[in-house]
């Protein structure tokens, strides 16, 4: 994505596919196997439009029958009640589908995990209930002899296979737009990891609502075109239970999170299963349904996420075996970057996050208690304390990961409280996570554009951003590589290039230095070090005291949810409350 | 009764512990002190299988433990209490008192450990219909310990029991794993970051820093060594 040719270069093997399938619409003289065509490219696009929701925000839905099903009542009742030719009944049934996307995505959303994909079945149940009492037991579409042609009613199976075909290829430039966008990069940033998703100031709802509203609408489609092809349709067809399994089966088999990924489990699946039931439903009644749990059941055990992945890790792992080892890079490696040259006026800049009386509780528990401080422009303040002293929730209350219950947060003369961490971050603060989660199947340049986003106008200038950031950190001759593997300090640094790339003031880093060996350390300091010269304001939670004491300007110190003391760092570690606070209170008196 | 030698283990990529050895006798009281982030939690992980060892050994009571599966570490003996209580939260105390007695041992002496566990934590019987999740931090300590205790483990292992209470409260629980030590002469690993609290009551310490042993020795020779101060706060 970070290349621009990035949409482009799925063009070639689109054309071989549509060459592919045309050749075997023309040649395939049997209707069966127009049918079967046919089929593969309703199923392909259905699984492409659960994939562009579950697939690529990892939001599972187990209910898409509700907007197929929608769309095909949409053009059935329009053309019998209100005489709309499915040349427009189909793109309507698409409207249908992404308003019933969004307003089953309003409530829905609220819902994660699981409970959301257990949720989402009820829609498809509830509407074929709904159906039957309306009296839809089976519905078929009037034959109109006078101009066939005006309502999509075709002698000749190839034309719908062909329509069929664009649809297909409507739906591929659509998930490959989503894709290699902002669009599809916020997505995936929610896969991953929704809190850090927000915190790189991606508003994930906004973004789970567009995706659903386009999953419904291609969904909706296709469920219209659908009708054309069978003529008839029942609630369970459309509604069923099988419906929605179809598409998340073909998707999953196919590859999760690709455009092919759906196209090449219909192609394999659906001729396998029609093939088998053919040939021996008659003795094997229900032999589709054993092909589908067969297929998932190998799919588990051989290539968890999909077919396409597994290709792909193949082939990488072979052209990897060809080339010596990428050498990482990382910026001069300084052997002790000693402690922080006395800034005396670190600490005299205009004051730029206000803290006050900010307080936290958890029922009993005062995780926060009114706590009050302020961040100077371009200081480096360290927050230390010992275990459980409260220094995290602080943390998630300056974010807006929680709301704390009193209190005020001021940054730059407005109010922190209340915002969303999307919110915060594109007031200008930036955070890292102490777990980095980077995104393994992109590459560092793509990891970082996710975090570039928020500040940026276009997706050009998120991607100078984003480069920008990785030169900051010193890993911009590795922009290119998977963040697969790399090493946890370069995960570090990539988590950090990932938050400068939003372009924030202020930077919260959460345990960056955690698990780093010595001379890791030292070039996290000294990464960190050129940052504060570039003028951002950095707010760190670190447990290392001693590379602590080489990078802070300021301590604040926490103890008991409470502020126990701040100042001077070599002062702080000094100080009686301090040395008690960390080694218990009768550490002075000892021995 | 353990013995651990050359430990290391690292979370994706990162060294969490780094060649770490130490012994514990039987009978003994044993602290591990050190900052946040040492590896202490990850050292008690290990020892009870929740997280895999990238090498050395790790032998209780003469057996193998890294061979051993995590549930079948509880049945030889092992009690861990882990960081932050854990508590089940939707069940009553004496569920989760119950919760602990799973091992053979523990069934056995259910009786005798519950009426122990009582005379020590009084508050606990008055509570005992009370769902866990709703007492003060203190009282949840109290069940996590008194949840080992019901296991009628050989080595009982503690991480962090003062974390997150007052002081007054934490003070209360040290006294309460003395006493557990003194009647049910039992062998005590603990992990704390408050040093001397840890290490006024034990018979042996370990300094852990960064994921090393950078000190050990008795009680009295770690108190007076300033390099414990310097392993928490840098200088």
């Amino acid at each position: 994505m970070g290349k621009r040719t990035g949409f482009f270069s799925s063009l070639l093997p689109l054309a071989g596919f549509c060459a592919v399938y045309l050749v075997l619409l023309f040649t395939l003289q049997s209707q069966y196997y127009q049918l079967m065509l046919i089929l593969v490219s309703v199923w392909a696009v259905m699984g492409i439009s659960w994939n562009v929701l579950s697939g690529y925000s990892g939001l599972i839905s187990f209910g898409h029958a509700a907007f197929f099903g929608l769309g095909a009542f949409t053009v059935v009742l329009g053309q019998i009640y209100f005489g709309i030719t499915p040349w427009i009944g189909i793109p309507l049934a698409g409207v249908v589908g992404a308003v019933a996307g969004i307003l089953v995505g309003l409530p829905t959303f609220r819902l994660r995990g699981h409970y959301f994909a257990l949720a989402m079945l009820a829609y498809p149940l509830a509407l074929l209930y709904v159906f039957e009492w309306l009296g839809y037991q089976e519905v078929a579409i009037p034959m109109e002899r006078e101009n066939p042609v005006a309502w999509m009613q075709f002698s000749d199976q190839r034309i719908y296979g062909m329509i069929g075909l664009g649809l297909l290829i409507i739906a591929i430039i659509v998930s490959r737009l989503i894709e290699t966008s902002r669009f599809g990069m916020s997505l995936l940033a929610i896969k991953q990891n929704e809190l850090a998703a927000e915190a790189a100031g991606i508003e994930t709802r906004k973004w789970k609502l567009r995706a659903i509203a386009v999953s419904g609408a291609i969904a909706g489609t296709i469920g219209g075109f659908y009708a054309i092809v069978l003529l008839v349709i029942t609630p369970d067809t459309v509604f069923g239970m099988l419906t929605s399994a179809q598409a998340l089966i073909v998707t999953l088999f196919g590859g999760v999170g690709t455009v092919w990924g759906p196209i090449i489990g219909a192609a394999v699946l659906i001729p396998l299963a029609e093939t088998l039931h053919a040939e021996v439903g008659h003795l094997l009644h229900g032999i589709q349904g054993v092909v589908y749990g067969v297929a998932i059941i190998i799919i588990i055990l051989v290539a968890p996420e999909g077919l396409m992945w597994k290709v792909r890790d193949i082939m990488q792992a072979r052209r990897a075996a060809g080339e010596p080892p990428a050498e990482i890079a990382v910026a001069e490696v300084v052997a002790n970057p000693g402690p922080l040259p006395d800034r005396p006026n670190a600490m005299s800049g205009r004051i730029m996050l206000e803290v006050r009386n900010l307080s936290k509780s958890f029922g009993g528990l005062r995780a926060v208690q009114d706590v009050s401080f302020t961040v100077p422009e371009g200081a480096v303040i360290g927050i230390i304390g010992p275990n459980g002293a409260g220094k995290t929730t602080l943390f998630n209350l300056l974010n807006g990961f929680q709301t704390p219950n009193q209190g005020e947060i001021i940054f730059e003369g407005e109010s922190l409280v209340g915002l969303t961490p999307s919110g915060v971050c594109k007031r200008g603060i930036g955070r890292t996570f102490q777990v980095a989660r980077p995104f393994k199947r992109l590459s560092i340049l793509d990891n970082v554009l996710i975090g570039a986003y928020v500040g940026a106008a276009t997706d050009d200038i998120a991607l100078k951003h984003a480069r920008e950031a990785l030169a900051l950190v010193g890993l911009d001759k590795n922009a290119d590589r998977l963040a697969g593997g790399l090493t946890s300090m370069e995960q570090r640094l990539m988590e950090l290039a990932r938050a400068l790339a939003g372009k924030p003031k202020m930077l919260f880093l959460d345990e960056t230095l955690a698990g780093l060996g010595g001379v890791e350390v030292n070039e996290m300091i000294t990464v960190i070090r050129r940052l504060s010269e570039t003028g951002v304001t950095i707010v760190i939670i670190e447990h290392t005291m001693q590379a602590m004491l080489r990078l802070a300007d300021h301590f604040i110190v926490l103890d008991h949810g409470a502020l126990l003391t701040e100042g001077k760092p070599r002062e702080v570690v000094r100080q009686d409350a301090v040395i008690e606070a960390y080694l218990g209170k009768r550490w002075r008196n000892r021995a | 009764m353990l013995e651990i030698r050359n430990l290391h283990a690292a979370y994706g990529g990162v060294t969490a512990l780094d060649h770490v050895s130490l012994t514990v006798e039987k009978g003994q009281f044993v602290s591990i002190v050190g900052p946040n982030g040492a590896g202490k939690t990850t050292l008690f992980k290990v020892i009870a299988g929740t997280v895999p060892a990238q090498s050395g050994t790790i032998s209780f009571e003469g057996k193998d433990l890294l061979s051993t599966s995590a549930f079948e570490r509880a049945h030889l003996g092992i009690a861990h209490i882990p960081e932050g209580r854990q508590v089940f939260p939707n069940m009553s105390v004496l569920e989760n008192l119950e919760m602990g007695a799973f091992t053979d041992a523990g069934q056995k002496q259910w009786n005798e450990n519950l009426d122990f566990i009582y005379g020590l934590f009084p508050i606990l019987k008055e509570r005992a219909e009370q769902m866990a999740g709703t007492l003060s931090g203190g009282q949840q300590q109290m069940v996590a310990i008194a949840r080992g205790i019901a296991s009628s483990p050989k080595l009982i292992m503690l991480d962090e029991p003062s974390m997150g209470l007052a002081p007054a409260v934490a003070d209360s629980i040290f006294e309460a794993i003395v006493e557990i030590r003194r009647q049910k002469n039992l062998t005590v690993l603990l992990v704390e970051q408050r040093a001397m609290e840890a290490l006024e009551s034990c018979e042996r310490g370990y300094v852990l820093e960064t994921g090393r042993v950078v000190l050990e020795g008795t009680p009295t020779e770690l108190l007076s060594d300033d390099r414990v101060r310097q392993a928490y706060l840098g200088a």
